[in-house]
């Protein structure tokens, strides 16, 4: 049974999710003097016990509840995107930390496609700095791209790792700029803290506390706030009342349904979760599901192209040594008018595990690989260095993610996530499979396998000025119902062509900062 | 494997007293045969020759291994990730796949598909791989390159958590709590694999 803090009362917020977004968002509201209820369907889990330097039984850090995908390019999900349990995702992302550029903001007024922002660079840019002091990301004197070009809050990380020597090699024959990658990992101690060990398991969690997540950072300082977290509570639907305001959620724990209501509902789930709790919690005044007059939940999502270029080395490269991703560049990040394609993509330095190295060159182009083949490989494993792409995937209404005819273990509707890239998409990918191929010949390498993948997921409940094609405002606050907000990368209006985690935590920064000034002028009714 | 290897003298479980408790405990247990509670004996026999030719290598006790993990997450993982719409859950997958591969042994050749020579087990892979396994009647319900994908994924993740891989192809694996110091190109922590061919 759950000891309870606000259980029979009404919170003034219940944040759906506790991780990039949700976090953020707790210690915020928690931190203004607010009773803020945070529920995750996933555990709590203690960094030195629950983690361990180990791939496959790791991957329960993943959300893995089976999601049917569908469409031309079906894509793989678990833990390619989505964590279960406190922390989210941040958990097991890799640490990057990039800020979005003025351009991924305005896409349609670049380059005539997708659709604009309706807030620009500018509107981010402090709440992209207070992230990056508030977690010490580290990363180089100088960043030779975008609109911040540094220092960052603590030095860039010393030293690196194989790969990423290799891959600054390359870049630097073929005349690419590469930088050190800015990394919510630390460098020198903070907040009790240890700098990085190179440990490299990063998507496994980190044991030491050297990478940030909203585990270790943001939650517990919304608990001594006042905020009560609950793990293994998942939320199975929104309440709206008769007049059109939501009243709060229903959860379960432990198979017994329970209702907490709250002033203010914010939903923090994730680009698949989000839109699919909206839809499940259709009712009779709310037929389509709840904040989706336009009939856009769920539509517009995208990922990131995250194809993975594997080369073969006559010198070992031991791509297991140290933090994933340490090198990148963002020289191909802007549309070139020489390419035959729109927007841009970043190329990260990427190292990998045994499992991972396996179970992508099994599928990789041209494969299945298998058999002798597979096995001669991973006698070589030591032997190869990857590079890895985040690529822009333009918007497309087709992308969706619906309801399921088939049911979970709660009763409720499957998500069913339907994708296919554009043209767009796939010109923009084979420009950057030729680049990392370059790079990685350049560096003394020989081109083996290229493995199609995904990384990341926004959109989904995008935002916009007006409420008949987008879902929510710039604040996250849903067109339709004043009370309903939308806080994670389901937000997004475009994908961006870097990692989307200093994004999504600047947009939750800045929904916190516009409901504390509402609920002081009392817009919120009680 | 490790005599084919590079590092045919390295055993990663040298260093377990240099890990975590935690990990140390989870690879550990890879070692112990575990019991088989969702997959027949017959089912087994099949399962275990296909990932043996999927990574090339009938080390018994690791095969042994990606069995029992393969049986373990039909039984009692929490979900696949994701699905493709029309494929059955992996359960049913699993089971009409080394279903439909024992009455085509049988009707191909009159024999159990384990007791097959190796090229006629890799020739109905290479088929199912293709999607093009046939006849009909024995295939036509199952979905074959899902069903050889889900083989794939299972077998290697399994394959590559065994610390017995984990020594052949020279990976040092948990790093904590000590980490890796020397970490430039060409450089190794005494702990580390070293190349010996």
């Amino acid at each position: 049974m759950m000891r309870r803090k606000y259980g029979g009362e009404e919170a003034d917020v219940v944040i759906v999710g506790a991780g990039a977004a949700g976090g953020v968002l707790a210690r915020e509201l928690a931190e203004a003097g607010m009773r803020v209820v945070v529920l995750e369907a996933g555990p709590l889990r203690d960094p030195q016990k629950d983690f361990a330097s180990d791939e496959l039984s790791m991957q329960r850090l993943g959300w893995q509840d089976t999601r049917i995908v569908d469409g031309g390019d079906p894509l793989t999900l678990g833990h390619n995107n989505c964590g279960r349990g406190v922390g989210g995702g941040t958990v097991h992302f890799t640490g990057v930390f990039l800020r979005f550029h003025d351009a991924d903001f305005k896409a349609k007024s670049i380059d005539g496609v997708a659709d604009d922002w309706p807030i620009g660079y500018e509107d981010l840019e402090p709440y992209y700095a207070r992230n990056e002091k508030e977690i010490a990301v580290s990363g180089p004197k100088h960043f030779p791209w975008g609109n911040f070009r540094g220092p960052y809050p603590y030095p860039e990380r010393e030293p690196l790792s194989p790969n990423a020597y290799m891959f600054m090699n390359g870049c630097e024959k073929l005349g690419i700029r590469t930088a050190v990658a800015p990394l919510a990992i630390l460098s020198a101690p903070f907040e009790g803290r240890p700098p990085c060990i190179n440990r490299g398991f990063c998507n496994q969690g980190c044991m030491p506390d050297a990478k940030f997540s909203t585990l270790i950072a943001h939650i517990p300082k919304a608990i001594r706030a006042g905020a009560e977290v609950l793990a293994d509570c998942m939320v199975t639907r929104i309440i709206a009342g008769k007049d059109g305001w939501v009243k709060g959620v229903e959860f379960v724990h432990d198979g017994k349904t329970h209702k907490q209501t709250a002033k203010i509902v914010i939903v923090s789930a994730f680009a698949v979760e989000t839109p699919r709790l909206l839809l499940n919690s259709a009712d009779s005044r709310f037929p389509d599901g709840l904040a989706n007059s336009s009939g856009m939940v769920g539509r517009s999502i995208m990922v990131h192209s995250s194809y993975d270029v594997y080369a073969r080395f006559d010198e070992e490269i031991r791509l297991y040594k140290g933090t994933p991703v340490l090198a990148t560049t963002q020289d191909f990040y802007r549309t070139d008018p020489r390419n035959g394609f729109v927007r841009g993509y970043t190329l990260h330095a990427h190292g990998a595990r045994p499992v991972e190295f396996a179970n992508g060159v099994s599928k990789a182009l041209g494969g299945p690989v298998w058999g002798p083949r597979l096995r001669r490989t991973l006698l070589d494993y030591n032997l190869y260095g990857r590079v890895t792409m985040v690529g822009e995937v333009l918007p497309n209404p087709e992308n969706r993610v619906t309801l399921a005819g088939e049911k979970d273990e709660y009763g409720l509707p499957r998500a069913k996530v339907t994708f296919t890239y554009g043209d767009n998409d796939r010109k923009l990918i084979d420009h950057a499979v030729a680049k990392m191929g370059a790079i990685l010949e350049a560096a003394g390498g020989k081109v083996e396998y290229v493995v199609p993948d995904t990384a990341h997921m926004m959109g989904g409940c995008r935002m916009g000025n007006d409420p008949e094609t987008s879902v929510v405002n710039s604040y996250g606050q849903s067109h339709d119902i004043p009370n309903l907000f939308v806080c994670d990368a389901s937000i997004f209006v475009t994908s961006g062509a870097g990692n989307p985690t200093n994004t999504v935590m600047a947009l939750a920064l800045r929904t916190a900062d516009y409901i504390k000034e509402q609920a002081k002028k009392l817009a919120f009714r009680g | 494997m490790a005599a084919e290897g590079r590092y045919p003298s390295f055993n990663v479980l040298d260093e377990r007293d240099a890990w975590d408790e935690h990990t140390r405990s989870i690879v550990l247990s890879r070692l112990e045969p575990s019991p088989l509670r969702f997959l027949t004996a017959e089912e087994e026999a099949i399962a275990g020759r296909i990932c043996a030719l999927l990574v090339d290598d009938d080390t018994p006790e690791v095969i042994r291994y990606v069995v029992s993990h393969i049986d373990r997450t039909l039984r009692e993982s929490p979900g696949e990730g994701q699905r493709k719409a029309g494929v059955p859950e992996a359960k049913a997958l699993i089971r009409s796949g080394l279903k439909a591969a024992e009455r085509w042994a049988k009707a191909e050749y009159g024999l159990s598909f384990a007791k097959l020579d190796r090229a006629a087990q890799e020739r109905l892979l290479q088929l199912i791989s293709a999607g093009s396994a046939g006849p009909p009647d024995v295939w036509r319900s199952v979905p074959k390159q899902e069903l050889f994908d889900k083989f794939r994924k299972l077998t290697v993740e399994a394959y590559c958590s065994h610390p017995a891989v984990w020594s052949a192809i020279g990976y040092a694996g948990p790093a904590y709590p000590r980490g890796y110091v020397r970490t430039q190109l060409g450089q190794l922590d005494p702990w580390e694999a070293k190349a010996e061919t």
